[in-house]
Parts: C-alpha cells; sequence; structure tokens
C-alpha cells in the first residue's frame, strides 16, 4: 500500500470534523499496524470494494472522545455511551470514507462502500480482511487522541 | 410545513432535525429507508433522504415519489456521501432538486432547503 493513498482518508476527516462539528483534529505521522489490538473504546469501521480495488477504514475513539463527538455532532449534551453514540460514530467512517471515495473518483478509481460497523469494548481487535499493510494514522484533537486505520489495495486489473 | 427525513442513521436524522427546528421548521417526521419513507409520505412538503439505506434505498425512493401522482411534485434533497459528479447527475436526472454531499454545516443544509421551497 501505498502511504500517498492515505491522504484522501486524512483529509477527508480533518474536513467532516471542521465542517461537522467545528473541531480540529491534528494528523501525526503514520505507522505499520503491529497487531490487531486497537487502542480506542469505540471504533467504527467501513468496507470498500471494486473490481480494481479493496481496502477498509476504522476509526478508533476512547468513550470520552466519542461522547463529545456526538455532542458536537447533535448538539446536545449525554453523558454516557448509548446507541446514539454508537451510531454517530459509524455515521462518522461513512462519511469519512464518502470523501475519500469522491476524491478517488475524480482521479478515475471508483469503489462501492459499504454499511458501517461499529465495535465496542476495550482493547477490542479490528482485523482488515486483505494481504495489505495496515496503516494507523493518529490523530490530536483538543488535549485528546484517536486513530484511523486505512488498508487499501489496488489490484491489476 | 411538514418535512420528512429519511437515513438508515438515527444520529445524520438528528442532526437534520436539529439545524431544521432552529431555522424555524416544526413538524419533521422521520424514516429509516425509502420504504418506510414512503408510508410516512402523507401531508408530507418536503423530503430529505440520504441515498445508500437498507432495504430501499434513496435512489429508488426517489423514483416512486415521481412516479406516484399524489406525490410527484413534492421537492426532494438528496444528503448523501455519493459526491462524484456522475452520481450527482444521476440523482437530478431522476427527479431530486437540489443536492448536499456530507459533510455539511447547518448554513448549507437550511439554503438548500428554502431554495427548493423557494424561501
Amino acid at each position: 500500500m501505498e502511504t500517498q493513498l492515505l491522504n484522501p482518508f486524512i483529509n477527508s476527516l480533518i474536513n467532516t470534523f471542521e465542517m461537522m462539528m467545528a473541531m480540529h483534529p491534528e494528523p501525526k505521522d503514520a505507522q505499520a499496524k503491529g497487531n490487531d489490538t486497537t487502542h480506542g473504546d469505540i471504533t467504527g469501521i467501513v468496507g470498500f470494494a471494486e473490481k480494481n480495488v479493496i481496502g477498509s477504514v476504522a476509526i478508533s475513539f476512547p468513550m470520552d472522545v466519542a461522547i463529545r463527538l456526538y455532542n458536537a455532532m447533535t448538539g446536545e449534551a449525554v453523558s454516557e455511551i448509548s446507541r446514539d453514540v454508537e451510531d454517530s460514530i459509524g455515521e462518522l467512517c461513512n462519511i469519512v470514507a464518502g470523501g475519500a471515495k469522491t476524491v478517488f473518483a475524480a482521479q478515475g478509481l471508483t469503489f462501492h462502500i459499504s454499511i458501517p460497523s461499529v465495535i465496542v469494548g476495550r482493547k477490542h481487535s479490528i482485523t482488515h480482511k486483505i494481504e495489505t499493510p495496515v496503516f494507523v494514522v493518529p490523530f490530536g484533537l483538543e488535549g485528546m487522541e484517536f486513530i484511523m486505520e486505512i488498508s487499501m489495495k489496488i489490484l491489476d486489473s | 410545513m411538514k418535512v420528512l427525513v429519511v437515513d438508515d442513521s438515527a444520529t445524520m436524522r438528528r442532526i437534520i432535525e436539529n439545524n431544521l427546528r432552529a431555522a424555524g421548521y416544526e413538524d419533521i417526521v422521520h424514516a429509516a429507508n425509502g420504504l418506510e419513507a414512503l408510508s410516512n409520505m402523507a401531508g408530507v412538503e418536503l423530503v430529505l433522504t440520504d441515498w445508500n439505506m437498507p432495504v430501499m434505498d434513496g435512489l429508488s425512493l426517489v423514483k416512486e415519489i415521481r412516479k406516484n401522482p399524489a406525490f410527484s411534485t413534492v421537492p426532494i434533497v438528496m444528503v448523501t456521501t455519493e459526491g462524484a459528479k456522475e452520481e450527482v447527475i444521476e440523482a437530478l436526472k431522476q427527479g431530486v432538486n437540489d443536492y448536499i454531499v456530507k459533510p455539511f454545516n447547518k448554513q448549507t443544509l437550511v439554503e438548500k432547503v428554502e431554495k427548493v421551497i423557494g424561501g
């Protein structure tokens, strides 16, 4: 996987946070993922595929960050995890993947994205089911941290 | 004005509803997919719909609304992550009045809504 494939996802995430939550996440250096365990408590994951491309993107948050994002998105003031907070993380991942998809489509690389899934639990595992390296991009956000994982493979046509 | 918001994400339905309420729209109903939307069309004067949803997607919903004489002139705004030019053209061809690509902000949402209802 070439690291420039990460940029549409990183830029889409920043744009999504700025547009929908007036927040400004700061990406740090991407690194190859060492094992399947993630750092977050709640993860949204979206797969994408077409005949010449396959991959997945996952965004993983500590629970307090997820709740804060939900409140920023909806204008509400919840203090506990709920089905609504879980749904919001799936939708956030969906929007980030959709933004990247639009950028790739303009470059002639089209694919469909799946309906998002959400995983909840401390130190859960995320396995990206394709044989290509997974990159982890940490983000800083107002003193907090979260990560995005990207796995993408362009197939020979 | 009765507004129908169609999205499989409860969060997105809530974001749209909260933004519309803040802009003065109070009669807002929801549906989680196109099929559910079709059964909630009575009295609806504006539809905002996602594209990718289970059961019945937004484009199929638009086609169903446009071929039903009772609802064929109801304004429809597509609110979706599908931002490629070809997809926008396809949605407009099927009868969508306007198109919002997620992510969006409150100002864009309200401006597009007011544009399609002639406000």
